[in-house]
Formats: structure tokens, C-alpha cells, sequence
């Protein structure tokens, strides 16, 4: 059993190789020759006036802390999912409740105005 | 397999085995990536009336390769003021899970190189991975384009990335199973022995659109591509990356485009089955051409859309995926299951 | 499993409350701001009902539901009625205060109805894991709660404190608990007290689990060495949070306590005894010498609530039916009183302005002679003065220290006497600060002329409080009985 997932973790490492293999190619190839102009953020041609590590909006964090939420959800979903058949009517049933208590959060968010992106 | 066992002793035979059948799949991954870059190129083209590139090669076909090589050749500019480790560990967390999902794909029912029960869980988490290298890129660059972009590309990954999800649901609660082989399968069983009615495209007709779409939002693809849209942020997170960090993501961005393609064919489009019932002969035969068809299709119409429909506002994009996909999903998710516990259930 | 193995009788009152928050907190979205009161007034009706149903349901003995985790008895029947009744009058009183200051909004109702759903869970649960989720439901209402003045500076650092305190001490007791799953194998509280009396559980990491237990339970009930967020929180709330969480989630900690250390851990009583004297005899002391330098009102509450629990907990290492049953008037009669006392002070705030400096109560019997009587019960009760509840509470509890005759201290057996003593020397401590309060109501002139308004309902229930304080104090009997009934037909299943 344990062995299927011994091909997982070469392919993984593989994974990266594809990675780090070209960009290592790359220093290594091409040519370098830095200097200040050209190592400084983009800005349109500007001078960078202002810290990049900036204040931004909380909408990004409402966004993270509703994804967290539902992902959970959704990882609660999967076993469900896959023994429907064998759990029938009462197990359904069961997930109908804790769905309609999700949805009641959902309405509550929607409604707050946590999805508005203006 | 036993020749290399014998030739370098079991553990090592298998360890290179294993490795030989990786290589087996990441290479025809990488050529297809590429010359998936140049289908686009042309087919975005002769939708616009134009040919596309024409230069390098017979009808361009060396385009590809040309354009690997000038990346190749390009500097890679560390940014003075960028966290240079992060800065090169951006891209290649970008690739690693795009390429690493396709470990547990199967290519028939046989084929496949860890058939695992867990496959799609894997898959799931796998690919959720991908979000880490853009938030790592767009901070580690230290411009604001970056950071903005990579935020924004961020927040609509994960919130495409739920009603994805919900969509997967649905699909598991028909087949019972989380092994992508049998989720094939078993849409062989049913209606019309494994033809095209069987699939669970039809039942499930919704939830492929909003695969399609989330999975369309997901790798940042036109019309969903306001975190690159060069009118406003530039290129978004990679706008600091040049040369061959630069074609990382590139390459991690068509690679995933592929994946989500093999994914809807296998979920949806029934995989390896040919769409015409199994007694037509050779042509209701199941086999590895069909799913590479099917994936070409649909990546077909992901290049198809970035050629017909205009960029959509951010505003849009996340109203789309929170107040359209998500009640739209969650509702269906209720409809299979009560369609499941009826009498009409199509899956005993 | 199936429908018919489910019987959701017990856990009815719960089930129902759920379902009406639930409803309320969709509905009061779509009502608008001027006719809030909708929301207030379907949440005292939720509750009324709420309580119809925990008595329509009583059964005089323990019941079970959800594979175990869940259980009703009388003990936790008549503590959730006391629990509505509480919730209902904080209800009433802040009515009030939080239209003055913008928390008028569905969110206080939810979230109160949200703590008290958490609560009952608490006091339901039969399972560590249901404990644990009934105070996580609990304590995160409670932290929103305490923010909900966003713009206030005071009210945010309080909600921070009590998060990451609250936080510290979840993870003890969930440290404790898995400590004691280690040594017990089992999480279900019966199943923990068979297995401890059976022998077979590794004593030493039981007792280690105990230790955190009780640290972590110390922590919310807010005793002394636990107790520094008390003062902090008290002060920085909102009055009406405060009367929030100083009220009814206490007489839920009373219940957390006797499930996890009596019901699961009562043949360990000779363990946990010695750290409850502990701490019982340094929450009387630190409570009571550190409110007296205190001058602000809200600050010298929090610190006789530190006292008063350590008089609870004199009741509770008596390990004995009279000891609990003597510490559950006690959680009623505390309650009852800081109901009362924040009541008053919540009549005495109006927009702009809040009673919570001593000196905003000199000379209150000239403006207005009801509130400073009513407010004089409170004060008497909570130093314990005959003829009031309060002194009462406190002899149930100190004869059943001395009715010990000794008590376990872990290093060898002392006599409950000094205890004794030493308890009754601090209610005297604790006297003069309470004494202070009603010198300045009654003796000294007063600061201002604003007139008290306060709404017809709370000016009437109120009243009712504070002088129930006086029926209790001379009629003890029939609550006292309750709780010895109570607690008898409780521990008698587990």
C-alpha cells in the first residue's frame, strides 16, 4: 500500500528539479551584468517614492479568513461524499443540517457586505 | 523493469524504474507545454484573421524551441531590494506542484504511475500549493506591481479554489470513490454502456461548467487574468522576473492549464472512454487517444476564450466566484444528493 | 446508525435555541435600524421559550443523547434555567446602555444567544470534546463581544487580553485533557471516572493531567494565580459585556468544574483538593486586600468576583453532596448579586457618560433613594450582612469547610478550622470596600444633578432582583433544598 506512494515523492522531487534545473541553467548560461538601474522595482520609469511593504486592503484578509472557512467545509464534504451511498437517507440528512447552518453564515456574510468589492 | 533490477540491485533497480517512468511523463508534459505556447500563438491568430508565427521552421513549428533558447540566453536580474532566496523559490514552487499532480493521472486504466485510493485528495492538495509561489513571488520581488498582483491573483485563486471544490464533491458523491481510475470508470457504467451518455457530463452538466470556468479563474487565464492584466498592474507577480525564472512560470502556468484539462476530461468527460457505446467496435473502444483528445478540446476552448471574450473587472471576477459559483454549487451539491436517495437515482 | 437510534429529547431546549438564533440572526438583516427591536424582543422571547422547554423536558434524572457526549440532568437543568433568566435580565438592563453607545445591533443579541448556546453545551456534556466545544462557543462570542466597539481603544485591548489569556488557558485544559485521555484511554467522563477507580490508569500522568486541569479551570474562573485578565477585562469591557461575562458563565464554570474534577475526577479528590485550598485562600485574600486600593467601580467588582470565587471553590474542595450543593447557591446568589450591581450601575450610565468611577456614586440617595437602596442590598449581600442571600451563601459554604474537620493539603492533613477562620477574616476585609460604597451613596453630597431614566422594564425587574436578594437571605431553604436535590439525583448516575 505504503509503496504506491513511494513514486509520489520521486515525482515530487522531480517537480522541483524541473524548477531549480533551468533557472541554474540560466545564471549559468546567460550573461550578467547588473546595475543600478536595472536592479530597481519597476515603477513605469519612476523612482520607487514609497515602501513596497505597504498597508493593503483588509478585504484581501476577509477573502483569506472566508476561504479558510469554506475549504474546511469542503474537506469535511469529501469522506461524506464518498460513503453517500452506504450512509443513505440518515447521513444525507445529517449533512443537510450542518449545510443549511454554512448557508445561514453565508447569507449573514453576503448580506454584511463581505463579498463587496467596489 | 527486472533487466534494471538485475543490473543494479532491487532497491536502486526500482528507485531508476520509477525515475524512467517519471521522465516517461514530465518530458511529452514539457514538449506539449511547449507547443501548447505556440498552438495558442496560432490559434489566437486565425481567429484574428492573422497566421501566426510563420518564421522558424516549417509553418513556425520551431517556434518554441527558439524562443526556450532566448529566454535561455537572457540575464536573470535579481532585484537589489528583493529577498533574493524567496525570489528564486517563487518560481519553482509555481512548477513543482503543476508538475507533481500529474504523478496519480491515469492515462488509461492501467496506466497510471501511483494508483492510489486517495488520488483525488492528493490532487486537491497538491495543486493547492501553487498559490504559495505566487504569494512568494509578488512579496519577495519588492515592487509594487508584484505585490499587488500577486495579492490579487492570490485572492481569486482561493476563492475559485472553493467552488472547485464543491464541484469535486458532487463528482465524488456519484462515483463513491476518490481513485481518479475508478471515478473513470464508473462512468462507464450507466446508460449506453460507456458512451457518451454515461459520462458525467450530462448529470452533472452544471458543476463542469463551473469546473471549467473555476478552472479557467484558477490558472489565471483570459478573461480571468486582471492579476497579469498588463493594462493596470503590468505583469502582476512575475512583472520582476526575466530570463529563465521567468519561463518557470511560464511554463508552470501552461503546465497547470494541461492539468486542468486532464482533470475535467477524467471527471467529467470520461476519461480514456470513447464516447460512442462499446459494442461500435474499434471506434466504441476505450483508449488512451480519446483522453488526449478530450484534453485538447478543452484546452481548445481555454485558448478560445482568451480570443473571444474581453478582460473582466476584478470586482466581476470575485463577484462571479463568491455570489454566483458558490450558492450555485452549494445548491447542487443538496440537488445530487436528494436526486441520489431518490428512486431515480441513476447510481445504484 | 439511523433516525430511530436518535433521541434528541434531551437536547431539545439546546436544539431549539439554535434554530432561533439562527433565524433571528438572518432575519435581523433585512430589518432596519429603527425597528431593532424586533430582534431584541424575539431574543427574550427565544429564551422564555427556552426555558417553557427545559422544563416541559425536565426529567429528575440524567438522560443521555448524541452517543453519550451529551447529557441532561437536574443540575444542569436548573442551572439553564438560571442561565435564561440571567441572560434575559442582562438583556433587559443593557437594553438601554447599548443604544446609547451605537451597539444597538443585531450582533450583541446573537452573540449573547451564541454564549449562552455555548454555555449549555458546557454544562450538557458528558465528553471532554463537548466541553471543550461548548466553551470555544462560549469564549468566541465572548471575545466578539467585548470588541464590539471597534473605535474603542479600552474595549479592543480588553477583547485582546481576554483572546490571547483565553487561548493560554484552552490550551491547558485541552493539554490536561489529553493527558488524562493518555492515562484513561477514554475522553467520555464516565468512562474516565471507571477507569481511575478501576486502578489501572497511570497515576502519575493523571495527576499531571489534573494539575493543568485545574490551572486551566482556574483560569476561567478567573482565581488567583490565574487571575490577572479579570481586573483588566472588566474594566475595558463594555458594562454591559461586563455584566455579560461576569454573570452567567460563572454559574457555567461551576458546572465545568464539578463535571471534569467531581463526575470524572472525584476519586482524585485528595489531589485536587490541596491545590483547591490553594487557591481558594489566595483568591480570598489577593480579591479582597487588592479591591480596597481600587477606584474604579468596574475594577473593584472584578476583584471581589476573584474573591467570591474563592469562596465557590471553599465550597467545592469540601468534595462532598452538602460542599457542592453549598457551592451552587453560592454561584446562584453571586450571580444574582452582580446582576443587580450592574444593573444599577447601568441605570446610573446615560449616552455620554458612565457610572463606573467611585465618587460618580456620592450622594446617590439624594438623587434618588430606590437605586441607592437597591444598590445597598447588593452591597450588603456581597459582604455578607445578615439578613441578606449573600451572607447565607457564604455560612452554607463555610460550614461545610468546617464540617470537614480537616482537609488534605498534599504534604499531610490541616485542620479545616484555619480555613475556616481565615475565610471569614477576609469576608471582614472584603466588608470595609463595600461598606466604602455605600458611605459614599449615603454620606456624601452628591456631583450631579442628571436625572436617572430608565426603562419601565428594567426599573421593575431591577426591583425584583435586589430584593430578591432579601427573600433568599431570609428564605434560603427552598433554594438551598434545590440544589442538594439537585446535585444528589445528578451525581448518583455518573
Amino acid at each position: 500500500m505504503l509503496q504506491n506512494y513511494f513514486p509520489i515523492l520521486l515525482f515530487v522531487i522531480v517537480g522541483l528539479m524541473v524548477g531549480v534545473g533551468p533557472i541554474v541553467l540560466g545564471k549559468l548560461v546567460s550573461p550578467n551584468r547588473p546595475d543600478p538601474e536595472k536592479l530597481s522595482p519597476y515603477e513605469c520609469g519612476f523612482e520607487a517614492f514609497e515602501d513596497t511593504r505597504m498597508r493593503f486592503d483588509v478585504r484581501y484578509y476577509l477573502v483569506a479568513i472566508l476561504f479558510i472557512l469554506f475549504d474546511l467545509e469542503i474537506a469535511f464534504l469529501f469522506p461524506w461524499a464518498v460513503v453517500l451511498k452506504e450512509i443513505g437517507m440518515f447521513g444525507f440528512g445529517a449533512m443537510l443540517v450542518f449545510l443549511a447552518i454554512l448557508t445561514i453564515g453565508f447569507i449573514y456574510e453576503w448580506k454584511k457586505g463581505a463579498l463587496e468589492w467596489e | 523493469m527486472e533487466f534494471i533490477q538485475g543490473l543494479l540491485g532491487e532497491q536502486a533497480g526500482l528507485v531508476v524504474w520509477t525515475l524512467l517512468k517519471i521522465v516517461a511523463i514530465v518530458a511529452p508534459m514539457m514538449l506539449a507545454v511547449a507547443y501548447l505556447t505556440l498552438a495558442e500563438r496560432k490559434v489566437i491568430g486565425y481567429m484574428q484573421l492573422r497566421i501566426g508565427p510563420n518564421r522558424v521552421g516549417p509553418y513556425g513549428l520551431l517556434q518554441p524551441i527558439a524562443d526556450g533558447v532566448k529566454l535561455l540566453l537572457k540575464e536573470i536580474i535579481l532585484p537589489a531590494k528583493s529577498n533574493k532566496a524567496l525570489f528564486i523559490i517563487g518560481p519553482i514552487l509555481s512548477i513543482a506542484p503543476a508538475l507533481a499532480a500529474w504523478a496519480v493521472v491515469p492515462f488509461t486504466d492501467t496506466l497510471v504511475l501511483a494508483n492510489i485510493d486517495a488520488s483525488l485528495l492528493y490532487i486537491m492538495a497538491v495543486t493547492s500549493m501553487g498559490v504559495y509561489g505566487v504569494i512568494i513571488a509578488g512579496w519577495a520581488a519588492n515592487s509594487k506591481y508584484s505585490f499587488l498582483g500577486a495579492m490579487r491573483s492570490a485572492a481569486q485563486i482561493v476563492s475559485y479554489e472553493i467552488a472547485m471544490g464543491f464541484a469535486l464533491v458532487t463528482v465524488l458523491m456519484v462515483s463513491g470513490s476518490l481513485n481518479l481510475v475508478e471515478i473513470v470508470n464508473q462512468q462507464g457504467r450507466g446508460m449506453g454502456g460507456g458512451s457518451i451518455l454515461s459520462w458525467n457530463l450530462i448529470p452533472l452538466f452544471p458543476m463542469f461548467i463551473v469546473y471549467l470556468i473555476a478552472g479557467v479563474a484558477e490558472t489565471n487565464r483570459a478573461p480571468f487574468d486582471v492579476a497579469e492584466g498588463e493594462s493596470e498592474i503590468v505583469a502582476g507577480f512575475h512583472v520582476e522576473y526575466s530570463g529563465m525564472a521567468f519561463a518557470v512560470f511560464f511554463l508552470a502556468e501552461y503546465a497547470n492549464m494541461i492539468l486542468i484539462a486532464a482533470l475535467t476530461s477524467l471527471m467529467f468527460l470520461g476519461g480514456w472512454l470513447s464516447p460512442f457505446p462499446a459494442s461500435w467496435g474499434l471506434l466504441g473502444a476505450s483508449g488512451f487517444i480519446w483522453l488526449a483528445l478530450k484534453i485538447s478540446l478543452v484546452l481548445f476552448c481555454f485558448l478560445w476564450f482568451r480570443a473571444t471574450f474581453p478582460r473582466y473587472r476584478y470586482d466581476q471576477i470575485m463577484r462571479l466566484g463568491w455570489k454566483v459559483f458558490i450558492p450555485v454549487t452549494l445548491v447542487w451539491v443538496v440537488v445530487v444528493g436528494a436526486w441520489m436517495m431518490s428512486p431515480l437515482s441513476l447510481w445504484q | 446508525m439511523n433516525w430511530a437510534d436518535l433521541n434528541l429529547m434531551p437536547a431539545l431546549p439546546e436544539i431549539f435555541l439554535l434554530a432561533a438564533l439562527s433565524f433571528i440572526l438572518v432575519l435581523d438583516l433585512f430589518i432596519p435600524d429603527e425597528k431593532r427591536d424586533v430582534t431584541y424582543g424575539l431574543s427574550l422571547l427565544t429564551l422564555a421559550a427556552c426555558a417553557a422547554l427545559q422544563l416541559a423536558t425536565f426529567e429528575p434524572f440524567a438522560t443521555t443523547t448524541f452517543s453519550g457526549m451529551f447529557v441532561d440532568d437536574p443540575m444542569a437543568d436548573i442551572i439553564k434555567v438560571a442561565m435564561y433568566g440571567v441572560t434575559a435580565a442582562v438583556l433587559v438592563y443593557t437594553r438601554q446602555y447599548v443604544a446609547d453607545r451605537g451597539m444597538f445591533r443585531g450582533e450583541y443579541y446573537t452573540l449573547s444567544l451564541f454564549a449562552l448556546l455555548g454555555m449549555n453545551v458546557m454544562v450538557s456534556s458528558s465528553h471532554f470534546l463537548t466541553l471543550y466545544i461548548g466553551l470555544e462557543l462560549l469564549s468566541l462570542a465572548l471575545y466578539a463581544l467585548i470588541a464590539l466597539r471597534r473605535d474603542s481603544a479600552a474595549g479592543t485591548e480588553a477583547a485582546m487580553k481576554y483572546f490571547v489569556l483565553g487561548a493560554l488557558a484552552s490550551g491547558m485544559l485541552l493539554y490536561g485533557m489529553s493527558m488524562v485521555y493518555g492515562a484513561t484511554g477514554s475522553l467520555a467522563i464516565s468512562e474516565i471516572a471507571a477507569a481511575i477507580a478501576s486502578g489501572h490508569s497511570n497515576a502519575v500522568l493523571l495527576v499531571f493531567g489534573l494539575v493543568f486541569l485545574v490551572a486551566g479551570l482556574a483560569f476561567k474562573l478567573g482565581a488567583v494565580p490565574f487571575h490577572m485578565w479579570v481586573p483588566d477585562v472588566y474594566q475595558g469591557s463594555p458594562t454591559a459585556v461586563t455584566l455579560m461575562l461576569g454573570a452567567a458563565p460563572k454559574l457555567a464554570a461551576f458546572v465545568f468544574i464539578i463535571r471534569i474534577l467531581v463526575q470524572g475526577m472525584g476519586e482524585l479528590s485528595g489531589d485536587w483538593q490541596g491545590m483547591l485550598v490553594l487557591i481558594a485562600a489566595l483568591s480570598m485574600m489577593i480579591g479582597n486586600v487588592a479591591a480596597i486600593a481600587q477606584t474604579n467601580i468596574k475594577r473593584m467588582l472584578a476583584y471581589s468576583t476573584i474573591s467570591h470565587m474563592g469562596f465557590l471553590l471553599l465550597g467545592l474542595l469540601a468534595a462532598n453532596e452538602q460542599g457542592y450543593a453549598s457551592a451552587m447557591f453560592y454561584a446562584m446568589v453571586y450571580v444574582l448579586t452582580t446582576l443587580a450591581g450592574f444593573g444599577v450601575l447601568l441605570a446610573l450610565s446615560h449616552a455620554g457618560f458612565e457610572c463606573e468611577k467611585l465618587e460618580d456614586l456620592k450622594g446617590l440617595n439624594q438623587r434618588n433613594s430606590w437605586y441607592a437602596f437597591l444598590m445597598l442590598l447588593v452591597m450588603f449581600s456581597m459582604a455578607g450582612i445578615p439578613p441578606l442571600a449573600g451572607f447565607y451563601a457564604k455560612f452554607a459554604v463555610i460550614k461545610s469547610v468546617v464540617d470537614l474537620g480537616a482537609v488534605n493539603m498534599g504534604f499531610g492533613m490541616v485542620s479545616a478550622l484555619y480555613l475556616a477562620v481565615f475565610a471569614v477574616m477576609m469576608s471582614l476585609v472584603g466588608a470595609f470596600y463595600y461598606l466604602r460604597v455605600v458611605k459614599n451613596m449615603y454620606f456624601d453630597d452628591k456631583q450631579s444633578d442628571a436625572p436617572i431614566v430608565v426603562r419601565g422594564e428594567m426599573k421593575v425587574l431591577l426591583s425584583v432582583n435586589a430584593l430578591a436578594l432579601l427573600v433568599l437571605g431570609v428564605l434560603p431553604q427552598g433554594l438551598i433544598e434545590l440544589c442538594i436535590e439537585a446535585m444528589r439525583q445528578s451525581l448518583a448516575v455518573l
